[in-house]
């Protein structure tokens, strides 16, 4: 385990982020800086400029799918507006160490959650604010295997992506480098890489040992896990030095010393270095469009006005639920008819253990540990697979989930609850498949911006179900080989994918491999609602990079039309 | 069963620290100064006090007769400012409807159990009307238009949450992650930084 002398050696000299694409290169080189230095930003309303010029782009949603596009643009050198309908926090002081003072962080608009396994929204869902669910979220990075893109293919069920691994590498490369993400090299799962993570793992809390005693003696390789959390002080563009991790374990409320990577501080300051134009408080309700179908500008409201910004190309990134709901309230790009189809979510069962040692399980970063063991078991009687990762938790998340799961209430709740500090979880991220029962759609029932609240239907189906039956069966494995008692499972589903999926053709997806939608050529998708199939890992990173090759194809097809 | 837990005055002692953040020192300083006496701003004086009376079955503090946690104003307040969580099960109507449906139905299935409203029951009583709820088919009609089981759920959760978010409650499960400042270095099994006073039976 790293102590202090160790990650002060690993302290690594400033790097400059590498470009991926040759032509952007070339853009950059061309293009000056054309802003100061950040100075911490503030949440303050933005003045009034009416009326607004046009500009090259505008980026609705600035979470992991709109902030990295956005520094991207601005480092081409164009001119980008970002319109983000939360806040601009300032984590030093508005990040307290307690969950109930951070309710803000999470997307708190009613959403309508319906079917057989309605799917927990709000703090298990998504968030608002300049970066979005990175805010909050645990920062587990890995990388998707390269089968886990053609699961079609291999199993004859769900939907293969119009990409390879091989097309997405260099970008994960690229984001893992440039957030510092902390993880172990070699990976010992998936194809060898050209260059290991950025920083050595972070030091495993007593849930992830936990889970290392359990998992060693029933055969199951364990790693560190790559996390977007810096193990010592790393150097970032346009912000400066980040503090390395603290182990303060609040990493699914907000940071409050800049050592989890949420785009807050990181491609947001970049863009922001670069010239970007970011507008808080930035709520868009109607995007326009001129006689021959393409987007001429969006409404949006902040601080109770609202205003007018024309645009050439939109990129639209406010994740699985905002972006195909603002596509149904506009009617855009519909005649697929796949724009809040194909609604998947992570199956998520988490197994709690008591034991006799002392865990005290919220310190040390909650995403410690992971195994991709069960990517494809051998004994599997359902499509794709799962990652087991150990989890940390914090006590009000916890009792929730106790009082939910395990239905006790009274003298029990509160005599399980006092085992707080004895208490470890692990859990799964598995592959989920579209299914006809599975959508978003808008209902009737307004919110308080006179806006149609959207409804999410959600049946878990056969595979889900035996893969969660697998996985629970490992997972109480591992505690009771770690000598754990009173084992529990929490049935849940997290993250939630596929509402407008790219593929080849407009037929049966939304937008291309690109982003780009097929209806309407100067608009963009690049958040989680454009993964034809959900993945059997976390999500982040490969929005991420999905989002930075979105940017690089944009730029590609301005450049060639300019020449 | 009495696990180990923080001797009373742990998080009162730690909360002026250093190892407290402004931020976080002032928003559980304002919880543990919330005055005793609250007036409801949405719900009806005696709805409220049913809801006082649905609190302390669902979460009994004999440890604390003079001074309970407040559960029932946290949900008030949050009904008056239209304050929501980010979802709701589709089957329940909005939370305030919600809430007052499903109160009248607990006090209708405490009439259809045992003829009398919910706050004269007895501890024994009150218990049994909570378990028809939350089993999911209690007797009343308001159950016939209101699901049961899903009020229930979120109900509980809801005052669940508002219990272990106080800084007592806390102290309670041995939580001191609050004092966080300026870093955790004892973070392996059976390891505890210095501020991470014994827990006494
Ligand atoms: C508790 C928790 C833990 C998680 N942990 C992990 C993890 O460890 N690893 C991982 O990979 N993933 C994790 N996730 C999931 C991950 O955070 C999300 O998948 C990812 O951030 C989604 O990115 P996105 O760009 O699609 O959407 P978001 O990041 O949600 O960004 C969308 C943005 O758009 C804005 N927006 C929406 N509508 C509008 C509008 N009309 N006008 C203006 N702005 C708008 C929103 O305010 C928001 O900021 C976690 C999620 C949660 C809830
Ligand atoms: S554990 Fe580390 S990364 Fe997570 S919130 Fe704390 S300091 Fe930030």
């Amino acid at each position: 385990m790293p102590d202090e002398e160790v990650l002060e050696e690993g302290v690594l000299s400033p790097v400059q982020p590498a470009i991926q694409d040759p032509l952007l290169r070339e853009l950059m080189a061309d293009a000056p800086t054309t802003a100061p230095a950040l100075a911490i930003p503030q949440e303050q309303a933005q003045p009034t400029t009416a009326p607004l010029e046009e500009v090259d782009c505008v980026v609705i949603g600035l979470g992991a799918g709109g902030a990295p596009l956005l520094a991207r643009l601005a480092q081409a050198g164009l001119k980008v507006v970002a319109l983000e309908a939360g806040p601009w926090h300032n984590p030093a002081k508005d990040f307290a160490t307690d969950e109930r003072a951070q309710d803000f962080l999470f997307w708190n608009d009613e959403r309508l959650s319906a079917g057989g396994d309605p799917l927990a929204m709000g703090k298990n869902n998504s968030g608002t604010g300049v970066g979005g669910s990175t805010l909050h979220y645990t920062a587990y990075t890995p990388r998707p295997l390269p089968d886990d893109l053609h699961i079609k293919r291999d199993f004859d069920k769900g939907e293969d992506w119009p990409l390879t691994y091989d097309d997405l590498a260099p970008y994960y490369e690229e984001v893992e480098q440039f957030l510092g993400v902390s993880g172990p090299s070699p990976y010992p799962w998936g194809p060898s890489r050209p260059k290991g993570y950025a920083l050595a793992p972070l030091p495993l809390n007593s849930a992830a040992q936990l889970m290392v005693r359990g998992a060693e003696k029933i055969g199951i390789r364990t790693s560190p896990a790559p996390n977007a959390a810096l193990s010592a002080r790393y150097y970032q563009e346009g912000v400066g030095w980040r503090e390395a991790c603290t182990n303060r374990g609040f990493c699914q409320a907000g940071c409050s010393n800049g050592a989890k990577a949420s785009m807050d501080v990181t491609f947001i300051p970049l863009a922001v270095k670069y010239g970007a134009d970011i507008r808080p408080n930035s709520f868009v309700t109607e995007i326009e469009r001129n006689a021959q179908g393409l987007i001429t500008a969006v409404v949006y409201t902040q601080n109770g006005q609202q205003h007018r910004q024309p645009c050439r190309n939109l990129f639209l990134c406010g994740g699985s639920v905002e972006t195909p709901r603002l596509l149904l309230m506009n009617e855009l790009a519909l005649s697929s008819g796949q724009v809040g189809r194909n609604l998947m979510a992570h199956p998520g069962v988490q197994v709690w253990g008591t034991f006799a040692d002392e865990v005290r399980p919220n310190k040390g970063i909650p995403g410690g540990l992971i195994s991709q063991d069960t990517h494809r078991p051998k004994d599997a009687d359902f499509a794709g697979g799962y990652l087991l990762q150990s989890i940390g938790v914090m006590p009000v998340t916890f009792s929730g989930q106790v009082a939910r799961g395990r239905k006790l209430w009274g003298q029990p709740l509160r005599d399980y609850m006092r085992n707080f500090n004895h208490i470890a979880g692990i859990n799964i991220l598995g592959d989920c498949l579209p299914h006809t029962s599975n959508y978003l759609e808008l209902s009737d029932e307004l919110d308080a911006r006179q806006l149609p609240k959207p409804r999410l239907h959600f049946t878990a189906q056969e595979n889900e179900h035996r893969m969660n039956a697998h996985a629970e069966k490992v997972m109480r494995n591992i505690w009771e080989a770690a000598g754990a008692t009173d084992i529990w499972a929490f049935n849940r589903y997290a993250h939630v994918i596929g509402t407008a999926r790219m593929g080849l053709s407009g037929d049966d997806a939304v937008v291309d491999r690109d982003g780009r939608a097929f209806e309407v050529p100067n608009l963009y998708i690049s958040d989680n609602s454009t993964f034809p199939s959900a993945l059997s890992v976390n999500p982040a990173l490969t929005i991420m990079a999905l989002s930075l090759r979105t940017a690089d194809k944009f730029l590609e097809r301005e450049q060639h039309r300019d020449a | 069963m009495s696990a180990p837990h923080y001797p009373a005055g742990t998080v009162r002692a730690l909360l002026p620290t250093a190892h407290v953040s402004d931020a976080t020192r002032a928003a559980l300083q304002q919880r543990l100064d919330a005055p005793a006496d609250y007036a409801p701003q949405l719900l009806a004086p005696e709805t409220f006090a049913l809801l006082e009376a649905v609190a302390a079955c669902l979460f009994p503090q004999p440890d604390r007769p003079e001074h309970p946690i407040p559960l029932a104003p946290s949900v008030d307040q949050r009904l008056a400012e239209g304050r929501a969580d980010g979802w709701r099960y589709d089957v329940l109507p909005p939370d305030r409807e919600a809430y007052r449906l499903g109160l009248g139905g607990i006090q209708e299935t405490a009439q259809a159990l045992f003829l009398n409203d919910f706050p004269t029951l007895d501890t024994q009583q009150r218990h049994h009307v909570m378990q028809a709820v939350a089993g999911g088919t209690p007797p009343g009609t308001t159950w016939q238009t209101l699901d049961a089981a899903r009020f229930f759920e979120e109900m509980l959760a809801e005052l669940t949450e508002t219990y272990y978010a106080h800084p007592l409650a806390q102290e309670e499960i041995g939580y001191v992650g609050m004092a966080d400042l300026p870093a955790w270095t004892k973070i392996g099994l059976n390891e505890k930084d210095d501020r991470e006073i014994p827990m006494s039976e």
